[in-house]
């Protein structure tokens, strides 16, 4: 398990897969859910092909792994998005803006499997029922979606 | 109102000069061909044309629902003023992807119930409104950038992902009154810890050490004046005295500049302190050139929260109406802090997904409490929504007004309708939900 800063942020692929409402789609998956990481830090991690970051709190996310020039040794970054969110914390430092960058997170290698949108959610948020309630939630089954205008 | 920029040919609906709902920028020549099936697109980026594709998109909700099931509006509206009206500490969330009109409405029916209202501005560009307050802004709008500026400083923002065509319409590659000759007229700076696509593009990357933008920015101030720099200054910024010298000499050296500044400010550690030494190393430009400071506002109406909650009660963002008047406290009233310390009992959340874009502490709060959504599409804020009332597309199914990234106010017309009848638009929801919230609730 290696120290590291966390950035997120967006991307412009990441940015057309949520603004076109297609945030529980595979796209998402694919623009929001890695981790870019410099080549030294990637050797060192050993070669992961999936990585689990965790935060202050215990609470953990895993992703794919991307070795990457962009970064700088120490640091890796994640498109914003659900999978980021999982392990940003809430300290505002009383400003209302949580802590999106610059997160002291741990980072090891892993064996996967990065969790699908829906799945992340209710493995998330399950508490009062809601996450059960969402699955009878009509909308979400793709083969009798809400009525398309044509 | 031009209504010659929309045209009707059969089926088919042509429209020019269109505002894109999606980024700070408000682009406002996009072009909107649409037939029963399809949307085409000019002049719109990658996120804007996604958004446009919302008007034909298979997964649009088009009905109301309680708990998943669908019901009635009649039987949607009654339910979310019942929570409302129930709630003794109600949150209300202005996003940021609608009209000015929607939001005074919403910023309304908070007034009313005594609640708690924030808007996306405060995740996002919060600490800088909270710099502008503490230092000043110097500031000018996108059009002087685009005729003036031959120095952009993009400080922790990376436009060429976040705004696409930010770089292309206002402030690199284009020509300009003053800035003939386009991007050979100008220079680039950019601030990043990461090797950006935007920071690939700069004359200079600054490629400071991530959370050291407040040591970094005081670094540059002290070498604006001649003075010489603390010896640690490398080993804590991560970046070598000459290249702090050499953006020193880009500033003193340019015309007009500006310093865009991103969320690598405002959402690292040190926050609004960050944004307030940027604004003052600004003001300290302003002694040998003529220098600006903007904000890269994500959204594109997130600036538009601030003006119209500053215009209604007198505070830009984070406002509880609980004691009958306005009281102010980032930290305290702010969305995340109050959903993270579970302080309150009901959510109103219009246009904005904050099951997806809040960390996970502050989420699991809406799992335990009623949280009603104006949505437009299946995703993270549907999954955490007891009540979800179908959206409106702001700036194509009705008309409103956005704030741009420089404050300057857009009206973005309608060029279709929604596709149901119950609701006209964001506004108008607001307006039928307060008339119910007002008869199950009457001012004493």
């Amino acid at each position: 398990m290696m120290d590291i800063i966390l950035n997120t942020g967006s991307t412009v692929y990441q940015g057309a897969i949520i603004k076109g409402g297609n945030k529980f789609t595979e796209g998402y998956v694919r623009e929001a859910a890695y981790c870019n990481i410099n080549p030294e830090d990637f050797e060192a991690l050993g070669r992961p092909w999936y990585v689990r970051v965790t935060n202050e709190y215990g609470d953990s996310v895993v992703v794919k792994a991307k070795k990457t020039g962009t970064q700088q040794k120490g640091e890796v970054f994640i498109p914003r998005g659900i999978w980021a969110n999982t392990v940003v914390t809430p300290e505002t430092e009383s400003t209302g803006s949580p802590r999106y960058k610059n997160l002291p997170v741990k980072i090891e290698k892993c064996e996967g499997p990065v969790l699908g949108p829906e799945a992340l959610m209710r493995a998330n948020f399950t508490k009062n029922g809601k996450g059960q309630e969402y699955e009878a939630k009509k909308y979400l089954d793709k083969t009798t979606s809400q009525v398309s205008h044509s | 109102m031009k209504t010659d920029l929309v045209k009707k040919e059969g089926e088919v609906i042509k429209c020019t000069d269109v505002t894109c709902p999606v980024c700070g920028m408000s682009c406002d020549d996009c072009e909107i061909e649409l037939t029963p099936t399809s949307v085409t697109t000019k002049n719109a980026c990658l996120m804007g044309d996604a958004k446009f594709q919302e008007l034909r998109s298979p997964h649009r909700l088009v009905y109301p629902t309680v708990n998943g099931e669908r019901v009635s509006w009649e039987e949607a509206l009654n339910a979310a003023a019942d929570i409302l009206v129930k709630a003794k500490r109600p949150f209300f969330f202005m996003g940021s992807e609608t009209s000015n009109e929607a939001m005074a409405v919403g910023i309304e029916i908070a007034e009313y119930l005594g609640g708690l209202v924030d808007g996306n501005a405060t995740i996002c560009h919060g600490p800088t409104v909270m710099a502008i307050q503490d230092a000043g802004q110097v500031a000018c709008t996108l059009g002087e950038c685009r005729n003036r500026s031959d120095l952009a400083i993009y400080w922790g923002c990376n436009p060429a992902d976040s705004h696409p065509r930010h770089m292309s319409r206002h402030s690199m590659y284009m020509r300009g009154f003053f800035t003939e000759q386009g991007y050979q007229s100008r220079k680039m700076v950019v601030v990043d810890p990461r090797r950006s696509p935007t920071a690939a593009q700069a004359d200079l990357h600054v490629q400071l050490k991530p959370g050291k933008d407040y040591e970094l920015l005081d670094a540059v101030m002290v070498a604006l004046r001649g003075k010489e720099l603390n010896p640690d200054t490398e080993k804590v910024t991560g970046v070598s005295e000459e290249t702090i010298k050499k953006m020193a000499e880009m500033i003193k050296e340019c015309k007009f500049g500006v310093i865009w500044v991103g969320l690598g400010i405002a959402s690292t550690r040190g926050k609004h302190y960050n944004a307030s030494i940027a604004m003052r190393l600004t003001q300290l430009c302003n002694d040998y050139t003529k220098f600006v400071i903007l904000a890269n506002r994500g959204h594109c109406n997130v600036a538009g929260f601030n003006h119209v909650l500053s215009w209604t009660c007198g505070f830009p963002f984070a406002v509880d109406y609980s004691r009958g008047y306005a009281r102010y406290q980032p930290g305290e009233y702010s969305c995340v802090d109050a959903l993270t310390r579970g302080e309150v009992d009901a959510v109103l959340c219009m246009c904005a997904d904050l099951g997806g874009h809040l960390p996970k502490k502050a989420v699991e709060h809406m799992m335990d409490v009623p949280v009603i959504s104006l949505e437009i599409a299946p995703g993270p804020q549907a999954f955490v929504s007891d009540v979800i009332l179908p959206g409106v597309l702001d700036g194509m199914e009705c008309e409103g007004t956005f704030y741009r990234m420089d404050n300057v106010p857009i009206y973005a017309r309608s060029f279709t309708t929604p596709p149901f009848d119950f609701t006209k638009s964001n506004e108008d929801t607001l307006k039928q939900l307060l008339k119910i919230v007002k008869e199950k609730k009457p001012r004493k």
